[in-house]
């Protein structure tokens, strides 16, 4: 019972950063139809932006070795501050690999493949400054203690900083989408976007505050990630982001309430992978990804679209 | 010259192989289908390659040639058959759907490579025997499985299946009105290229001497994409000019790095940065090439104007009407 626990909770924290995460790609998506490539970049960007604000020095790999700020901040504000550069970057990114591509009306493809270079480009980028060594924060959760116990399962308290962390995040954007102005003319802008702009909503605004708030989750879910495991080299947002995709589609694409769901059930299921079979873990989210896509394609929550000729 | 040749030999046939390769990804594209399915195919077609000349075939000194054509026939047996059974599940989906689908089978494909006893798990399989004693007469194999590829998508864009893979590509519904069998036609376009890509991978597992499951990665897939988009996706010479381009690309900074007219630090920025710069200008050209570089209105020009040098202008047949 305590072993069942533990596993839930730590699926269910895991799975909670692949929703904010998930939730990144799925706005983006909702508004533009096309899968934003480059959120694993920006994941990656936010864990070391944190780390760097903390005031941490870095490795002696990359072209800025050993140097560290000239302040350090305690880790909640370099968190923030981590997500708010990732949010921007998540803004330069709109610019650069998207607007000039929607403006001229090009094929989606081009679109994934635009934001591929920028996401390539980011994470060497991030390697040359950097270097490719494994970072890890010091201290993330000041004098807590380790692990807490609920019931009879213990769990580490980052877990449950995680998660909690997480569903905050969950919450308010749903507050912000469903309660808010801004929500409704990002509605309005994902239901149909030429009709929004006769209406008066300035689309483009909008299309770059989904980008921020984007990067913002992606930016937050790489520091959350990174307060677990730590940071493995710049690419360590690659295989998070293709678990990304296998918790959109298993939501629906662009469904949000989807994303939460389809980020829970990928955590718990990858906790709950017998230990015999670990080594497998990684492919489970892309087998439920294939499955679901043979299956319902529409995602869990989706209705199934009428193809209209 | 030859020996020039040679010291570039290994890059001269990753170049080939990276034409095949955008060639295995542009005709699923020809039918409008966009997998990212390649490095899959490419990742298995190596370990047929590594696993029978390792084990089954072992043999000492050098490898014989017919041999690796005996694993090219098997790889394109076994890719083929995979390409069908994906294919056809897979293949229900379109645009974005399907190119996830394909993601998620070159990972899951990864996985196990990674933890199969078979292929070596994590360290992979070492010392494939090589059958020629330099990497540049790797060309033997290389060349002519490009030219057959290059020569098989050219006909192949002229004959009935091409075109209704064009048909197909402009409009699915009304390609299917017109009577054209799409979900066939897609199965086979898939299948072409996936066998494509099982043969470029048991060229280059012997070319690369080791094999292991770094060769079949997501990052892969976008780097076969980005030569068939900047290529050019219209015309089959663009994935091949783009395999080869890209491929020479990375190589091409590495050795203006290495020039002594550069300050330092701008050459160890073209050394170290090289990925940085391969990202830039892949997004760039998106934005400002994005029918590819070399497009049938080009080679159309190109052709017209080859024409006229040849005979004078009076000559000129008459444009056709009614097309």
């Amino acid at each position: 019972m305590g072993d069942f626990l533990q596993k839930l909770l730590n699926g269910l924290a895991i799975g909670s950063v692949y929703a904010i995460f998930a939730l990144g790609y799925t706005l983006v998506f909702s508004i533009l139809r096309v899968i934003n490539f480059a959120h694993a970049a920006i994941f990656t960007v936010g864990a070391y932006l944190t780390y760097a604000l903390t005031g941490a020095r870095f490795g002696f790999n990359g072209i800025l070795k050993n140097s560290a700020l000239p302040f350090e901040l305690p880790f909640w504000l370099a968190l923030l501050g981590g997500a708010l550069g990732a949010g921007l970057l998540g803004i330069v990114v709109e610019q650069v690999a998207f607007r000039p591509l929607r403006k001229r009306g090009s094929d989606p493809l081009l679109t994934l493949v635009s934001s591929l270079g920028v996401a390539i480009a980011v994470v060497n980028i991030v390697q040359y400054l950097f270097g490719a060594e494994n970072y890890s924060y010091q201290d993330p959760l000041g004098g807590l203690p380790g692990k807490v116990d609920i019931g009879p399962a213990g769990i580490r308290t980052v877990q449950v900083v995680i998660f909690v962390v997480s569903m905050v995040i969950v919450v308010a954007l749903t507050l912000l989408i469903n309660r808010t102005r801004i929500g409704k003319g990002l509605r309005a802008v994902a239901e149909d976007a030429d009709t929004a702009r006769l209406l008066g909503i300035d689309t483009d605004r909008l299309v770059r505050l989904s980008f921020f708030i984007s990067g913002v989750l992606g930016g937050l879910a790489g520091t959350l990630i990174a307060m677990s495991v730590g940071i493995a080299g710049p690419s360590f947002g690659i295989a998070f982001g293709l678990k990304g995709l296998a918790v959109i589609v298993l939501g629906g694409l662009g469904d949000i309430p989807g994303a939460v769901v389809g980020g829970l059930v990928i955590g718990v299921a990858e906790a709950f992978v017998p230990d015999s079979l670990v080594s497998y873990r990684e492919a489970v989210a892309f087998v439920v990804l294939l499955v679901m896509l043979l299956v319902r394609p529409q995602g869990l929550l989706g209705r199934a679209q009428v193809q209209k000729v | 010259m030859i020996e020039y040749l040679n010291s570039y030999g290994s890059l001269i046939v990753t170049m080939v192989l990276g034409a095949v390769l955008g060639l295995s990804l542009y005709l699923p594209l020809m039918a409008g289908q966009l997998s990212l399915a390649s490095p899959g195919f490419y990742a298995l077609g190596g370990y047929v390659a590594a696993i029978l000349s390792t084990r089954t075939f072992a043999t000492d000194g050098t490898y014989p040639v017919p041999l690796v054509l005996l694993e090219m026939l098997v790889a394109a047996v076994l890719s083929g058959a995979l390409a069908v059974v994906v294919g056809l599940s897979a293949l229900r989906l379109s645009g974005i759907y399907l190119a996830l689908a394909t993601i998620a089978f070159v990972e899951i494909l990864r996985v196990l490579s990674l933890n199969l006893e078979i292929t070596g798990k994590a360290i992979g399989i070492f010392q494939i025997p090589q059958p020629f004693g330099t990497k540049l007469s790797y060309l033997w194999l290389a060349g002519p499985l490009l030219l057959a590829a290059g020569l098989f998508t050219w006909r192949l864009e002229r004959v009935r299946t091409g075109r209704a893979f064009a048909a197909i590509r402009e409009d699915e519904l009304a390609a299917a009105a017109m009577g054209i069998d799409t979900t066939r036609s897609k199965v086979r376009a898939f299948v072409i290229g996936g066998v494509l890509a099982g043969l470029a991978g048991v060229v280059a597992a012997h070319l690369t001497n080791t094999w292991n499951a770094r060769q079949g990665t997501f990052d892969a897939s976008i780097i076969y994409l980005s030569f068939v988009l900047i290529g050019g996706s219209r015309t089959f010479l663009g994935p091949i000019a783009g395999g080869m381009a890209l491929t020479y690309l990375p190589e091409w900074l590495r050795e203006r790095a290495d020039s002594a007219l550069l300050p330092e630090w701008a050459g160890q920025f073209l050394r170290d940065g090289r990925l940085i710069i391969y990202g830039v200008l892949l997004a760039l050209s998106c934005v400002f090439f994005p029918r590819g570089f070399i497009t049938p209105e080009l080679l159309e020009r190109i052709k017209r104007l080859a024409f006229r040098r040849r005979r004078p202008p009076s000559a000129q047949p008459k444009p056709e009407s009614a097309a």
